[in-house]
């Protein structure tokens, strides 16, 4: 079977665009979470957001017309583009078939449904033309990918709401072990937008100052937005055009709790489960994993069962192995959150320096893990997994692992 | 190849406006029933009558939004079977579904409760609806299903890639046994979306192929098919003697409504199956196609089989079952798998209602033929072609 090397990341982030700012804000603890713009939050008793602010993904466009284009899917192509930048990976068109897209997203275009509500609230249905329907259907993200980087082989979105990003890089890495693709664009995307937002705060789900994952008096999860897009490649098709390999991408696992739309199993079932199927898959023990990027959203439940799946997991060691949350600083991207932790994790891999998860004064002894608390760490993982958990009972976990030369 | 791991086709459930349940789908398909209605206005192909109590009981349905239900009664079907298909993964059994919209209007509801009702009063109970993947997760945690799950999009070929998705792991040893299928319900604001684009036939007839076609019905349902893994053929009972045995997938870069006038994904897609079958052109004894009724994704279609078979295509048995259940989104293409795996069985092709084409073999009729290998297609708007190559086994 293909070995599958990851050669490019492309990030549109709230702190940091392009692979070499987003990790550098990372790594130095940066927040990209204030007060949101993008609409007037005072009636969503919240007002915390992680919103792109300042970029334009618009010069990303070049070979189609972005007018009436939903927000995810300019983020989506601005991250392809600097992705495929990253990988200085020249496509040759007699293999585009053979090259792919996969994306993960929470919500599509939900801009596109406030806009319809808008038109219908206004009784004016003049902007609801032809053309604007056909942006909605959430396979135009990578669709608008596919156009825009002439790849012509499969073209999906994995909706699996948070958990869609580690699924879509998942399912992008069997298309190319099992020989059926050559090149994969696999990541996630989600916009900022007024539905998700209502509904968190509705659940009382958001904090109200900041999102501190596995603090004892954590408060809550913010919502953000951001895109995220990796390069996934044969391993031998990598390593002769001498590519820059950040990591391997081993396996996934994706597995059902059945137990609540919103909330974890609180023993962590399918998130064991889907840990377990991620190792089983990338032939790797428990022992073996040194770092884990966790969901850790900031919410009481979620941190708690993740520390609890993660001890079921571990054993003793999960109270010793590095265990981070990013959404610390970028708040929860949604569909994003698991594409760019995991390009945060092949830096991790590439560079051996773990993310922290900032805003943490207090351990809870309800999640007695490490996790890497303010300050970025020297550690030098060589096998990470990659867990994120979403609504409809969703668990997903990666496996990546160091890319090692082979010894001449 | 040897011992690699095959993906079977065994149970199916379905809900649809030909029928709930397999034999009823079957047997309206057969007769050559048609599900659209232009009684109401527009031309569709919503289930008129669809009460989820009659086959999942009372308990637990307010929860539960139309694609929810619809899949809900689909996988009942499956899992309320004597004899229920049983995973030896520890993990439990998983469903993967395709669907283009989710629970769109779960969706638009929740928006617009927070415009009109106001922020302070919207429901939060109503907020997990609006994620995609809802119905999948619903169902879950309806049947307890702790293995797999996931949920695919990609246009009207959602159902399809989902088979694909669902082959993969078996194919890869990931899954021994998996369900997979795909969902849509049609809400108010697809059928404005369908209406305002123009796609609905005027006539009120969905005519595939034929000349004077004019648009589509849009529809709704689910179906879900139960595959299972098995190193060789003869290891799978008779109940399961359709093979997945090939697919592909590409992409043409068209607007997002719009098809490659050249055919150009199509063709390849096609092209892409029958290599993973192992098979040649010639072996297709016939084509359930995902011709709607579209001026456009008809004629590229056409071409893209014209492409494929050459002079023989004129003899190659199709049918185009959306004449029948509509364009039914996220659930066509597993309808259409589905229907695939009853004429390899049947060795008969359902009717095409309407059916008048000079240059395909079309039929108002059912179409009898010889041959082990059928050819599926998910042709969508917006560029996912999607292909799938079923083999009948047969002992001896």
């Amino acid at each position: 079977m293909e070995r599958v090397a990851i050669t490019g990341l492309g990030l549109v982030t709230s702190i940091g665009i392009g692979r070499a700012d987003f990790w550098s804000a990372l790594t130095a603890g940066r927040s990209g979470i204030s007060r949101v713009e993008s609409f007037d939050p005072s009636a969503y008793s919240a007002e915390l957001g992680g919103e792109v602010r300042g970029f334009d993904p618009d010069p990303y466009i070049r070979r189609q017309s972005g007018e009436q284009m939903g927000r995810a899917s300019r983020l989506a192509i601005a991250a392809a583009r600097l992705a495929l930048d990253d990988a200085r990976l020249v496509l040759s068109p007699e293999d585009a078939a053979e090259h792919g897209v996969v994306m993960g997203t929470t919500s599509g275009e939900p801009r596109l449904i406030e806009q319809y509500n808008d038109t219908r609230q206004a009784e004016d249905s003049s902007a609801l033309t032809p053309e604007f329907f056909p942006q909605y259907p959430c396979q135009v993200i990578p669709a608008r990918i596919a156009r825009e980087l002439e790849l012509r082989g499969p073209s999906l979105t994995i909706p699996t709401a948070c958990a869609a990003g580690a699924v879509a890089i998942g399912y992008g890495c069997d298309l190319l072990r099992s020989g059926r693709t050559k090149m994969m664009l696999c990541g996630g995307a989600d916009a900022f937008s007024r539905i998700t937002y209502m509904g968190f705060a509705r659940l009382g789900a958001i904090a109200p100052e900041r999102c501190r994952p596995f603090d004892r008096n954590r408060e809550g999860m913010i919502p953000g937005e951001g895109a995220a897009v990796l390069v996934l490649e044969r391993l031998s098709d990598a390593q002769a055009r001498g590519a820059k390999i950040y990591a391997e991408t081993l396996g996934y696992g994706v597995r059902g709790d059945a137990h609540h739309m919103t909330a974890g199993h609180p023993e962590g079932r399918g998130a064991v489960a889907a840990m377990r199927a991620a190792l089983r898959g990338s032939g790797v023990e428990p022992d073996e994993v040194d770092y884990v990027s966790a969901h850790g959203t900031g919410t009481r439940s979620n941190d708690r069962m993740e520390s609890v799946a993660l001890h079921e997991l571990l054993g003793e060691r999960a109270a010793r192995v590095p265990i981070s949350s990013i959404k610390s600083m970028l708040g929860h991207t949604m569909g994003a959150a698991s594409a760019i932790e995991a390009a945060a994790c092949c830096l991790a891999l590439d560079t051996g320096v773990i993310a922290p998860t900032i805003n943490f004064e207090e351990p809870d002894p309800e999640c007695p893990v490490d996790c890497v608390p303010n300050q970025a760490r020297q550690a030098g993982p060589k096998i990470v997994l990659n867990n994120a958990y979403a609504f409809g009972g969703v668990n997903a976990s990666l496996c990546l692992r160091r890319y090692e030369e082979p010894s001449a | 190849m040897s011992g690699r791991p095959r993906a079977f086709l065994a149970q199916s459930g379905v809900a649809s406006v030909l029928g709930i349940g397999v034999d009823e789908f079957e047997a309206s398909l057969y007769a050559g029933r048609s599900g659209v209605r232009t009684d109401a206005g527009p031309a569709t192909a919503g289930i008129a009558d669809f009460d989820p109590r009659e086959h999942l009981g009372k308990k637990g349905l307010r929860s539960l939004d139309r694609a929810a239900r619809l899949l809900c009664v689909a996988l009942n079907q499956i899992l309320s079977d004597p004899v229920p298909p049983k995973s030896d993964d520890s993990d439990g059994l998983g469903l993967v579904c395709g669907t283009m919209l989710g629970g769109l209007d779960s969706i638009v509801s929740f928006d617009w409760s927070g415009l009109s009702d106001g922020v302070k009063y919207v429901n939060p109970g109503a907020f997990p609806n609006t994620v995609i993947n809802s119905a999948v997760g619903q169902a879950a945690i309806r049947f307890g299903l702790t293995g797999v799950n996931s949920t695919l999009s990609a246009g009207a070929s959602s159902g399809l890639y989902a088979m694909h998705y669902a082959a993969e792991l078996i194919r890869m040893g990931g899954a021994r046994l998996i369900m997979a299928g795909g969902v849509d319900e049609l809400s108010d604001a697809a059928l404005d979306a369908y209406t305002r684009m123009g796609l609905i036939s005027p006539r009120g007839v969905v005519s595939p192929f034929a000349n004077d076609r004019d648009g589509t019905a849009p529809g709704e349902g689910a179906a879900v098919c139960v595959l299972l893994a098995a190193e060789d053929a003869s290891a799978v009972d008779d109940a399961a003697p359709v093979e997945l045995a090939g697919w592909a997938a590409t992409h043409d870069p068209c607007e997002p409504s719009g098809y490659d006038p050249q055919a150009r994904g199509a063709a390849e897609a096609i092209r892409r199956a029958l290599a993973d079958a192992g098979i040649a052109a010639e072996d297709v004894a016939c084509v359930v196609s995902s011709a709607s009724g579209s001026p456009t994704g008809d004629a590229m279609e056409e071409l893209a089989l014209a492409e494929v078979f050459g002079g023989r295509l004129g003899e190659i048995p199709i049918c185009c079952p959306k004449a029948a259940h509509g364009e039914a989104m996220g659930a066509s293409g597993a309808f259409a798998a589905l229907i695939g795996a009853l004429a390899l069985k049947r060795q008969e092709l359902p009717p095409t209602r309407g059916a008048s084409s000079t240059s395909l073999c079309l039929s108002d009729q059912p179409q009898s033929f010889e041959g082990k290998h059928a050819l599926v297609t998910a042709l969508s708007c917006g560029g996912e072609n999607g292909a799938l190559i079923q083999k009948i086994w047969t002992k001896n």
